[in-house]
């Protein structure tokens, strides 16, 4: 087998050495585009996927403690939020009510969310006080002021798809009746705007508005939002958390992402799939195809070399050094490409919906699969026409028969 | 001195399916051949001449008969042991070089040796002492296309000796030469057999070549019409 190595090496070293550079080039340029196609598109889906995901930490912050089984609040809040900040890798807690309620602004009704928050609370937690577009962001004895989504409000970006309050601007009156029939009429503080349904859709009012609509008990919520020091560490810290005696379910925003882009992305998802395996389909069959032309034009060669008392395993290997060290070569062009086209993107992002614009995610494990799938393809791709050639009677191989 | 039998081939067949009908490219073809003889095969194109040096290299099947090298039947070999017989024990000229032309002279030469399982040292030692024996000691970094015609095929026939076959078989290896050429290649040759006892079989279409070889064969219509020794 050392002996099949060492002349499959010799064998592969002299014939990219004073083989056609042209040849080479075309090969290598080829190549880098397959490697380019198994890794841009789910770059760019990757980047789609990150902003969305980014849209969760409205509702979700970094993690989310929510009311176990059927029950509606979390009952002792502010014994959860004890627990929580307890725990040294967690920045800000806050707890929140969330109800259903319409708002009415003149003749104009809309059905929404309505979020009682704790406003000095939010700053820590989430970016709810850095979307305000017009107006101010709530204070603690903001008691009778809401702030509404964006998408509510005439010409703002969104708002011709959905049912919206007409010309409402801050200042205006609205009254909200909540889903127990309760009505309570508000002044617009602010208008928020994140450019994502999820968040202009909705509307912020004082935490104890909530409470005293419902009649609550003091503590009560419907979920704990939690900040982390370090979003890498988010699974550690969702850990911890649990060990820190929180009994209800603990969720990290991924995981609640995961649920809701499941369904907001699968058309999207069964693209990046679809594109990968398209992708690398025909990858393999470029690569099989450029080696196969390859071996087809050395057929002469194997015939000569076995000719000689050269072994098969010896000329099968010698093609499988040369086809991976062409798409060794294809992926490093492949990668600068990339990169480059990585780094465009990252100045000039593609904008989405005129407000929301998508950075490229540059994914390690993606770039290493492809590396290796890469890779296992071009030994398979050299391996089996230089196999089947090298199976071939001596004579009809050299004669080209 | 008895001179020891290397080759015994007797009522060799080879038949080809042509159209409907089937060619008997070799006849009934029967011959001993002696360590160290230098023997011409003639003939008319047609006449089997190549046929049984592509068999007698191991390179294509006999359909009858039997063919023997120093007692053992190598027809009968499997593919992979003929392979390694033929690394090891026959060496092959082709008429058109069959050099790779992407590795210089000296690997052309030297891979053989490598595949046999020496170290790149010992094998380039013996793949340059090759070359120095055909006159081209000083080119072994010359790759195929910077050689003349002459010089590849005696690059040829250095990886065919390097190894030190027990047979050196040669098919037409002056057919792409120019006279002057062509001597140089049979000097060759003959030096081979005349200084280190090399046993040659040499196809041939030109009757001069046969001054340089020990013994002629004369094919036609596949048999063998004439076998006698020319020189001592």
């Amino acid at each position: 087998m050392l002996n099949d190595i060492k002349v499959g090496l010799l064998s592969a070293k002299s014939s990219i050495k004073r083989g056609n550079k042209k040849t080479l080039t075309f090969i290598v340029f080829v190549l880098a585009l397959i490697f380019m196609n198994l890794v841009f598109l789910p770059s760019m889906i990757g980047g789609m996927m990150g902003l969305f995901t980014g849209f969760m930490q409205y509702p979700y912050g970094d993690i989310v403690v929510e009311p176990s089984g059927d029950n509606i609040y979390i009952n002792n809040a502010d014994n959860v939020l004890q627990k929580v900040r307890t725990v040294p890798d967690v920045t800000f807690a806050t707890k929140r009510l969330d109800a259903g309620a319409s708002i009415q602004y003149k003749q104009k009704v809309v059905g929404s969310s309505i979020i009682g928050i704790l406003p000095s609370e939010e700053y820590g937690v989430s970016e709810y006080p850095n979307i305000i577009t017009e107006g101010e962001f709530l204070g603690d004895i903001s008691r009778d002021e809401i702030i509404i989504g964006a998408m509510l409000v005439e010409g703002y970006f969104g708002s011709e798809i959905y049912d919206n309050l007409g010309a409402v601007r801050v200042g205006s009156l609205v009254d909200v009746t909540y889903s127990n029939g309760e009505e309570r009429t508000y002044k617009v503080k602010g208008i928020m705007e994140g450019t994502f349904e999820l968040v202009d859709l909705n509307a912020l009012v004082h935490y104890k508005e909530i409470e005293d609509v419902f009649g609550v008990d003091d503590g009560k919520a419907t979920s704990v939002v939690v900040r982390v020091k370090n979003l890498e560490e988010v699974a550690e810290t969702k850990e911890k958390i649990i060990t820190a005696g929180v009994k209800e379910p603990v969720f990290t925003r991924d995981e609640k992402s995961d649920a809701i882009l499941r369904q907001a992305m699968q058309s999207i998802g069964m693209i990046d799939v679809v594109s990968k395996f398209v992708s690398l389909i025909v990858g393999a069959a470029l690569i099989l195809i450029i080696i196969y032309i390859n071996v087809l034009n050395r057929k002469k060669e194997i015939g000569i070399l076995k000719a000689v008392g050269i072994s098969p395993h010896s000329i099968v290997l010698s093609y499988a050094f040369i086809s991976m060290f062409y798409v060794s070569l294809g992926i490093i062009a492949g990668l600068i490409l990339y990169f480059f086209l990585m780094f465009y993107f990252t100045i000039n992002p593609v904008t989405f919906y005129e407000t929301m614009t998508i950075i490229p995610e540059i994914q390690v494990g993606l770039i290493i699969n492809s590396i290796f799938t890469m890779l296992i393809l071009s030994v398979i791709a050299g391996i089996l026409p230089a196999w089947r050639v090298s199976k071939e009677n001596i004579l009809d191989a050299i004669w080209g028969r | 001195m008895k001179e020891k039998t290397l080759i015994k081939v007797k009522n060799m067949e080879r038949h080809y399916k042509s159209g409907e009908g089937i060619v008997r490219a070799l006849d009934g073809v029967s011959f001993e051949i002696k360590e160290g003889e230098f023997i011409a095969v003639m003939g008319a194109s047609g006449s089997g001449k190549t046929t049984m040096l592509r068999i007698l290299g191991l390179m294509d099947d006999l359909t009858k008969g039997e063919y023997s090298v120093q007692g053992l039947n190598v027809e009968e070999l499997p593919e992979e042991e003929r392979t390694y017989y033929r690394l090891t024990q026959l060496g092959y000229v082709f008429q058109d070089y069959a050099l790779m032309n992407e590795m210089s002279a000296l690997e052309n030469v030297y891979v053989l040796s490598l595949m046999e399982g020496n170290t790149k040292k010992e094998s380039i030692a013996t793949a340059q002492e090759a070359l120095e024996k055909v006159g081209l000691g000083n080119k072994g970094d010359r790759i195929p296309d910077q050689l003349s015609g002459g010089e590849k095929q005696r690059v040829a026939v250095a990886r065919a000796i390097a190894k030190k076959p027990k047979i050196l078989f040669a098919d037409e290896p002056c057919a792409n030469l120019d006279t002057h050429t062509s001597e140089q290649v049979l000097e060759v040759l003959r030096n081979l057999n005349k200084n280190f006892r090399q046993t040659i079989v040499m196809v041939t279409h030109e009757q001069w070549h046969t001054k340089y070889a020990s013994r002629l064969i004369k094919l036609k219509d596949g048999k063998i019409i004439s076998d006698k020794k020319l020189r001592k």
